[in-house]
């Protein structure tokens, strides 16, 4: 149990990570750091999603449904106007006497884009939103962070955090039922 | 791709093609483009490739340049005189065939021969060319032509040549042992050569011998009338119309004109029009029979003893009318021919074909005269150029002085006689008897390698010549194109080996005509000569001949007939002829019209005889989806087309055929086609077929009473292009009788009941300018195929070898079909040309995914091939399928002598493409330029035909503007019997047909229900 | 089996992962398979596939060098094999996103165990597919002109009335949906594997993979969300993609093609093949891996489950076309399905009809649908019976149409039954490298339905209990 040593406080800190065993004692945990002693700067790791953390600790609502949204329309409009413009404008033949534009044949092409424009939107609007790929980050530093892509769950609680005290912090965290506290460096 | 490759040759082309073919870059094209491993994984011994390769590698020695002849020749176009590069010319020429000659006109580009048309100005072609003329191109550019002369087997040079001839002339004194054996004389000016020939030298002899011989016809007209005459039937004058074992309709016609006469007896226009009626006895199911009003099947022996029944119940023959079990079809059959011919004096004909005896002519001869039609339906000239000794005769003496020792110099003109020859004569062995044999001929055939000298001959395409028409209109012969091996004709050698006064054959033909014309004005006589290609006022003179009854009436006493032995007939043939058309791939793939066969002949035989030699059927009228018939016939779509063979014995010579079960044909007689199974031939030719000239012997040229027949252990594979012989009840192509058409003449449209056709969106607009459509009329067609391959010549459409055709890829652009109607006792067939139907709601294009199939303003369904992909979806989706496939690099390697061929007008597609008819969009541009030039005038209907309307020798085809109420095309697609194939898909085809009616007679009607 | 007895309690629901096994124990039983060196058996597995894939290879080097003629196609029959071979690919390619997709809004747990096996399968059973559209042109250097790409020499667009434009469009975009769906299903599990790596080459290569996924709440968060709505839209696309194949056949207007039963029909015939080659590839997956606990006889039932409802849709199906050509009084339409089934194709028939419709009625009983090696031969049978589908629709329906005259009969060529023979070397080939370097399970969500079910669990010993007092 280091805390309060003169060299921790010369180096710039991230935050303090605390483990635990159970998805169930990481919600709790969260709720008290959040709710009760109104921790702001949280952040909770874990190898599968775990129901009712994000409440817990107060992430906010996605708002990747929009952005899909928007680039399905676009997917819809480019292709059938692609498609009005190819056979009715740029270069007019007539096929088989039919229309040089008609909305039944073009139907599954129109269909097919939007479905491509808006996959494309969910998969790189979801790892543009999460900053992925970003290959270094602090929590790595957490000398035992591979057990939170196995079975354990971790609460970072950051420095930048108005009510972060390195000592308290930890404390807090440790009463919480955590298996194990750490500091990590920025 | 393939164009590049064309024009890159082609200009290397002009150069020399010896230099080329030592090219490396040449080599390596070669090689890349045939990879001799590849030709047989792809497709086995495909006969193709093989000529491919093997023409490509060696077919190139020899050639020199396209060079045009030096003589001036005239050509035949209107107007402009001059030559202007690119634009082709028409010249006007003639093709000999089966002894007679047919104008012709041929077009030429930039001094190659592209394409060959019927010359409207000749009696005898009136614009229509047949199969063997239009096919005339590709054998022009054969590359496994005799190139050079050669003596004992080696080729040397034709300096060499001339010094032997000049010794030899020398060496002949009075012409004792001298003999010349030609085909017959067909041409005034070689018949002065010859005559000459025979003034110098009195003790030679000329033979002249046709494989295809006319002696019993000539020998009917000389038991006849006692003299010989030349007969001109005139079908379309005729109302009711006999033929007896006659394929006047096809390979008994000597030119188109017997077609395009009987189809003007045969068009309707209004219900009340008139019609001719034409009854058919015969053995082997022809396109004739198949035309037909009413026809019967017999044996080609038998027809002897039927005609002489009907001359009795016709009370012209002297006997008594003695045809056993009254009320049996054939005499009832006899009395009501008898009482139709009887009522329609004058206006009758009978005819006979060339198989049949000389009494069976003659008689046929004494009933014309009985009825009043001699003078009115048929008309008699005295030939100048008469035979007055039987072929067979003459060939067979030559044959014992040959095997004698008695002839020291033999001079072969044409006609490949060592393979054609009665076998029995052995002329191949005892040619080799003769001290000096020369051969004059087109290719290195069985003769050209017996004989000791052979000489490159040139083609009709090539060479100066003339030759009379069956009438005896003469027609000069232009050549085309100078020899391109430096072939000599046959005057040529003659008058060489003669020291005739002119030696070019230019100035044979030349000073032969302008010596008979008024001497003030000979050249512009001759210049018209050469203009027209027609000599005016050289017709035969018409004789009005009298039959001596009593002789006719002893001769046709029928012999006993031994109904019992199995009867083989032989037939020239549809692609080969007699054989010497056998190395022309155009021919050989031509289906032919009643079997579908391509590249072989078989024996055929009627369902009936082959069971009772126990042979596998194919149920060619197997009807349904079943795999078998209720007979136990086979669908030969799924029997893989193995046939059984047969072994046929005449005298103790043998045959092994393929056996080909044909409806229609008569029980119990045999019919096997000449002209097959070549052994000294070009590559095409090789294997192809069995040769019938091993059982052809000078006692029984045509019709053997009895051979010899038993199925062997062994199978042999047939390639048709169709397979299927039932139309399967669909009204697909229609037909009715006259009587039930002008009682009724909705019933055509009423074979088909559609509801209201809308589709989902609404009709395009092609109200305006131009819009291209076409009719068929299935009354007028007789199947012929001269439309498909007229069609193949002009759009560069690639032959694919009978592997691949068994494949299923054959290339023909014009379907041909074909199908059984009635019993399979007594059937019937009917026969018309599917190409594109330019549907204005094309199915095809509606499924192409990169629009290369797309609607022209004009109403074509165009096929832009750079842009064709190949996904082959418009294919499955037309339903008529139509539309080709290059499955493989048909035309890489067209050796280059036949790239000459190509029409300059048309795109040679490269593999992966699809392709299809276009209405020779090609030449509606042309004229559609012509006509923007002359001040953007309007296009005159008729003034744009398509390749197959040209040469159609029926006239069954008409194109034009479906636009123009007064267009022919518009008129006939108001009459009644119009009809669109498969309307009910409302693809709203612009080829439309005109149904077939047939003229029956009430007393037989029952027998086809 | 040790929980047999819980199994056939009716009170219990089997469940989906056996021996009740800890989360780390997961981890190690999915990520070992992939740690541990590579066994030699592998190596003589990929050796022998990647021939078979080269023979492929070769087949269509000698296609491209020589044309289409090499193959049996022809006139009137110029689709045959190469357009069956890509209906029978796309339709084994249906099973995966169908699992991931629809199972998942269904909420139906048992799929986690499958579904990235499955999804994997779609991807390389489309690639499969994806060479014979390809191929089958005369001229494939050109066959970009069938996408929406203004080409250099014509400046021509494609024909989208074209139902192969619209399969172009399906079919790629399937292929891309499918091949991001299955990516971010794997980017935690590439974590997971990263964090365990030992070696440099391995973290490297993982932690480039995994794109430095650490699974905050925040990454959760989104993730979840865009892992629902890519469910979303696969659903719509998994139906859509083989019902624009099926437009093929039923936007033409040959009898036999031209059905409005086509799109469900075929749909149900994607899926219940897809499943098929599941069941054949799982059944030996989960014994040589040792994941039979991971990869329970549930999920194996539930698949024998849908294929029996699937095979029984597709022999409706059949029924019902026959109904409709006689109903219909439309001569052609009758003529084509008596010539299908009694015609000289008789035997593809019969032996489609046997396959496809009477083999999985076997898994009516709970029996053989609980019994491995049966199942894995129904499962065979029935790809056998799938095949032969798509043969007779588009053989027989060509061979005999409209015109008795251009009636024809197909037969294949070496070539044709080795460039078929071969994508299953492409296909298997494919399959080794993922079963080598990725995890087959999908882990993480393993952990997650695992975690749901201890609750489920602690819940029904509570009922126990109450039932006991």
């Amino acid at each position: 149990m280091h805390t309060n040593t003169p060299e921790l406080r010369d180096k710039t800190i991230y935050g303090v990570v605390a483990e635990f065993d159970q998805p169930s004692k990481l919600v709790a945990a969260g709720r008290v750091v959040h709710h009760e002693h109104g921790y702001t700067k949280l952040d909770a790791i874990s190898p599968f999603p775990v129901h009712g953390i994000d409440d817990a600790i107060g992430v906010p609502r996605s708002i990747l449904g929009y952005i899909i949204f928007c680039c399905g329309s676009i997917g819809f409009i480019s292709v059938a106007s692609l498609i009005y413009w190819a056979g009715g404008i740029s270069y007019k033949l007539v096929i088989g006497g039919k229309p040089l534009f008609a909305w039944e044949p073009s139907i599954p092409p129109i269909f097919e884009g939007t479905i491509l424009f808006s996959a494309f939107a969910a998969v790189f609007g979801m790892f543009a939103i999460n900053k992925l790929p970003q290959f270094y980050h602090p929590v790595f530093n957490y000398e035992r962070f591979g057990v939170a892509t196995d079975d354990r769950y971790l609460l970072v609680v950051e420095a930048s955090d108005p009510k972060f005290d390195i000592v308290d912090t930890q404390r807090l965290l440790e009463s919480l039922g955590a298996k194990h506290t750490e500091v990590v460096e920025a | 791709m393939i164009q590049i490759k064309t024009k890159q040759t082609g200009k290397k082309y002009w150069r020399s093609l010896d230099q080329l073919a030592q090219t490396p870059a040449f080599m390596e094209w070669l090689h890349r483009e045939f990879p001799s491993s590849a030709e047989e994984v792809i497709d086995g011994a495909s006969r193709r490739n093989v000529l491919k390769l093997m023409a490509a590698s060696f077919g190139l020695a020899g050639l020199t340049a396209c060079r045009r002849p030096v003589e001036h020749i005239l050509p035949n176009v209107k107007g402009v005189e001059d030559y202007i590069p690119g634009k082709p010319y028409f010249y006007a020429t003639a093709m000999v065939h089966n002894g007679v000659a047919q104008g012709l006109l041929a077009e030429v580009n930039d001094g190659r021969p592209t394409k060959i048309e019927g010359n409207p100005e000749h009696p005898f072609s009136l614009g229509a060319a047949n199969v063997f003329q239009q096919a005339a191109i590709l054998g022009l550019y054969d590359p496994d032509r005799a190139r050079s002369p050669r003596q004992d087997g080696k080729d040397v040079d034709w300096k060499v040549l001339d010094d032997a001839l000049k010794t030899l002339s020398g060496s002949l004194g009075q012409g004792d042992g001298l003999r010349f054996l030609s085909e017959s004389v067909t041409s005034p000016s070689f018949a002065a050569v010859q005559a000459a020939a025979l003034a110098k030298f009195p003790k030679a002899k000329w033979i002249q011998y046709d494989a295809i011989s006319q002696d019993e016809v000539r020998a009917g007209s000389q038991l006849a009338f006692g003299q010989q005459l030349v007969v001109r039937p005139r079908f379309d004058k005729a109302k009711v119309i006999l033929a007896l074992d006659s394929d006047f309709l096809g390979l008994d016609a000597d030119t188109v004109l017997s077609v395009k006469e009987f189809s003007r007896g045969r068009k309707v226009a209004a219900e009340t029009d008139e019609m001719s009626r034409l009854y058919v006895v015969e053995s082997r199911f022809s396109t004739t029979g198949a035309t037909a009003d009413h026809r019967i099947k017999m044996r080609a022996s038998e027809i002897k003893a039927f005609v002489s029944d009907l001359a009795a119940a016709l009370k012209v023959g002297g006997n008594e009318l003695k045809v056993v079990g009254q009320g049996d079809k054939k005499s009832k059959w006899i009395e009501a021919v008898a009482k139709d011919l009887g009522a329609n004096r004058g206006k009758g004909l009978v005819v006979a074909g060339p198989r049949q005896p000389a009494a069976v002519h003659a008689m046929v001869h004494l009933i014309n005269q009985a009825l009043g039609n001699a003078g009115e339906t048929v008309t008699y000239y005295k030939s100048t150029l008469e035979q007055t000794r039987p072929q067979l005769e003459a060939i067979a003496e030559l044959a014992g002085e040959l095997s004698k020792g008695q002839v020291s110099t033999l001079v072969i003109l044409g006609g490949n006689p060592a393979y054609s020859a009665p076998v029995d004569l052995d002329l191949a062995a005892n040619i080799k008897k003769v001290a000096t044999s020369i051969y004059v001929g087109l290719d290195v055939d069985e003769t050209a390698v017996a004989c000791k000298w052979s000489i490159a001959e040139a083609h009709f395409l090539e060479s100066w010549g003339d030759a009379l028409a069956p009438d005896g209109t003469a027609t000069i012969q232009q050549p085309m194109i100078a020899p391109l091996y430096y072939g000599r004709t046959q005057a040529e050698i003659v008058a060489a080996l003669t020291g005739y006064k002119d030696q070019r054959p230019y100035d044979i033909v030349r000073n032969y005509w302008t010596a008979k014309f008024a001497k003030g004005d000979a050249d512009k006589l001759w210049r018209h000569a050469l203009h027209d290609g027609v000599i005016p006022n050289t017709t035969f003179a018409e004789v009005k001949p009298v039959v001596d009854a009593k002789k006719v009436n002893g001769a046709i006493q029928p012999a006993a007939q031994s109904a019992s032995g199995m009867e083989l007939v032989f037939t020239p043939n549809w692609a080969t002829w007699d054989g010497r058309f056998a190395n022309n791939g155009w021919l050989q793939e031509i289906p032919e019209p009643m079997s579908k066969i391509t590249w072989d002949n078989a024996a055929l035989v009627s369902p009936a005889t082959a069971k009772q030699l126990g042979l596998s059927t194919h149920g060619w009228m197997v009807k349904g989806y079943k795999a078998t018939d209720t007979e136990g016939h086979s669908d030969p779509t799924q029997a893989g087309n193995f046939v059984d063979m047969i072994q046929i014995e005449v005298d103790g010579r043998t045959l092994e055929a393929p056996v080909f079960v044909q409806p229609g044909q008569a029980d119990g007689s045999i019919t096997l086609a000449l002209g097959y199974g070549r052994t000294e031939c070009g590559h095409v030719a090789k294997g192809a077929g069995v040769n019938a000239y091993k059982l052809r012997t000078s006692k029984a040229p045509w019709i053997v009473a009895d051979a010899k027949v038993s199925k062997i252990a062994k199978q042999y594979q047939i390639v048709q292009t169709q397979e299927h012989g039932t139309m399967e009840d669909r009204p697909l192509l229609r037909e009715s009788t006259l009587a039930e058409y002008r009682k009724e003449p909705n019933v055509i449209k009423e074979m088909l009941e559609v509801p209201e056709l809308v589709g989902l969106y609404g009709d395009w607009d092609y109200s305006k300018g131009n819009q291209w459509g076409m009719t068929i009329d299935l009354n007028a067609c007789v199947g012929c195929n001269a439309c498909t391959i007229a069609c193949q010549a002009e759009n560069n459409i690639p032959i694919v070898g009978k592997d691949q055709v068994n494949r299923g890829r054959e290339m023909h652009w014009i379907r041909m079909d074909r199908y059984f109607v009635g019993d399979e006792e007594e059937p019937q067939a009917v026969m018309s040309p599917v190409p594109c139907m330019q549907c204005e709601t094309a199915p095809c294009e509606n499924v192409c995914p990169v629009a290369a199939t797309t609607h022209s303003p004009e109403g074509l369904n165009d096929m832009a091939y750079n842009r064709c992909v190949g996904t082959r979806y418009c294919s499955n989706n037309c339903p008529y399928k139509v539309r080709r496939f290059n499955f493989l690099a048909w035309n890489y390697g067209t050796p280059e002598v036949e790239m000459m061929k190509f029409n300059p007008d048309v795109t040679v597609r490269m593999r992966g493409v699809m392709e299809k008819c276009t209405y020779c969009v090609q030449r509606i541009q042309e004229t559609k330029i012509q006509a923007k030039l002359e001040g953007h005038r309007p296009i005159k209907d008729g003034e744009i035909q398509t390749a197959c309307q040209q040469t159609c020798p029926a006239d069954a085809i008409v194109f034009g503007n479906i636009n123009d109420p007064n267009s022919g095309v518009s008129k006939l697609k108001k009459q009644k019997r119009n009809y669109g194939m498969l309307e009910e898909l409302n693809t709203k085809p612009r080829t439309t047909y005109l149904a077939k009616l047939r003229n029956t007679n009430e007393e037989l009607e029952a027998k086809h229900g | 089996m040790a929980d047999l007895a819980v199994r056939n309690d009716p009170h219990v629901r089997p469940r989906l992962v056996e021996g009740d096994p800890s989360l780390h124990q997961v981890t190690e039983a999915v990520s070992s398979i992939i740690e541990t060196r590579t066994p030699y058996s592998w190596w003589i597995a990929i050796a022998i596939t990647a021939s078979i894939a080269g023979v492929l290879k070769l087949c269509l080097g000698w296609l491209v060098y020589n044309g289409i003629g090499v193959w049996g196609n022809n006139q009137p029959i110029a689709w045959a094999w190469d357009i069956t071979n890509f209906v029978f690919w796309i339709g084994i390619g249906h099973a995966g996103t169908l699992i991931s997709a629809i199972l998942f809004l269904f909420r139906q747990k048992w799929r986690t165990s499958i579904n990235r096996f499955a999804e994997a399968m779609t991807l390389f059973a489309v690639a499969c597919a994806g060479i014979f559209p390809l191929f089958h042109t005369g001229r494939p250097w050109r066959a970009y002109w069938l996408f929406p790409v203004p080409n250099t020499d014509l400046y021509m667009w494609p024909n989208f009335r074209s139902p192969l434009v619209w399969d172009v469009f399906a079919v790629s975009t399937y292929a891309t949906v499918s091949a991001l769906f299955w990516y971010v299903g794997l980017v935690p599990d590439l974590a997971t594997i990263r964090d365990r790596a030992k070696t440099k080459g391995r973290k490297i290569a993982y932690g480039v993979l995994s794109l430095g996924w650490r699974g905050s709440a925040r990454h959760w968060r989104n993730y979840e969300m865009a892992y629902l709505v890519l469910a979303g839209i696969s659903t719509p696309l998994v139906l859509s993609v083989h019902s624009v194949v099926s437009f093929d056949f039923a936007a033409s207007l040959l009898p036999g093609w031209h059905t409005t039963i086509f799109p469900p029909y075929f749909v149900a015939g994607a899926i219940f093949s897809g499943f098929a080659m599941v069941v054949t590839l799982m059944v030996v997956a989960r014994w040589v891996f040792k994941v039979e606990h991971l990869v329970t006889m549930k999920h194996l039932e539930n698949m024998n489950k849908i294929m029996l409802a699937t095979g029984t849709v597709v022999g409706y199906a059949y029924a019902s076309e026959f109904f409709i050509a006689w109903y219909s009084g439309n001569p052609y339409e009758k003529f084509t399905f008596l010539n299908r089934a009694f015609g000289p194709y008789w035997w593809a028939y019969t032996l489609m009809v046997s396959c496809n419709v009477i083999s999985p009625q076997f898994f009516w009983f709970k029996k053989l649908r609980t019994s491995i090696p049966f199942m894995f031969v129904i499962s065979l049978v029935v790809n056998v019976g799938m095949w032969f589908e798509r043969f007779v629709i588009i053989g027989t329906s060509l061979h005999r149409d409209f015109m008795p005259s251009a009636w024809g009969y197909y037969h294949p060529t070496i070539i044709d039954m080795l460039t078929f023979f071969g994508t299953f070397g492409l296909f298997l080939t494919l399959f080794l490298l993922f079963l080598r370097f990725l995890p087959m399970i999908a882990v993480s969500e393993v952990k997650g339905m695992m975690a749901t079910q201890k609750m489920h669990d602690a819940h029904l010993e509570a009922v126990a209990q109450a039932v006991e007092h």
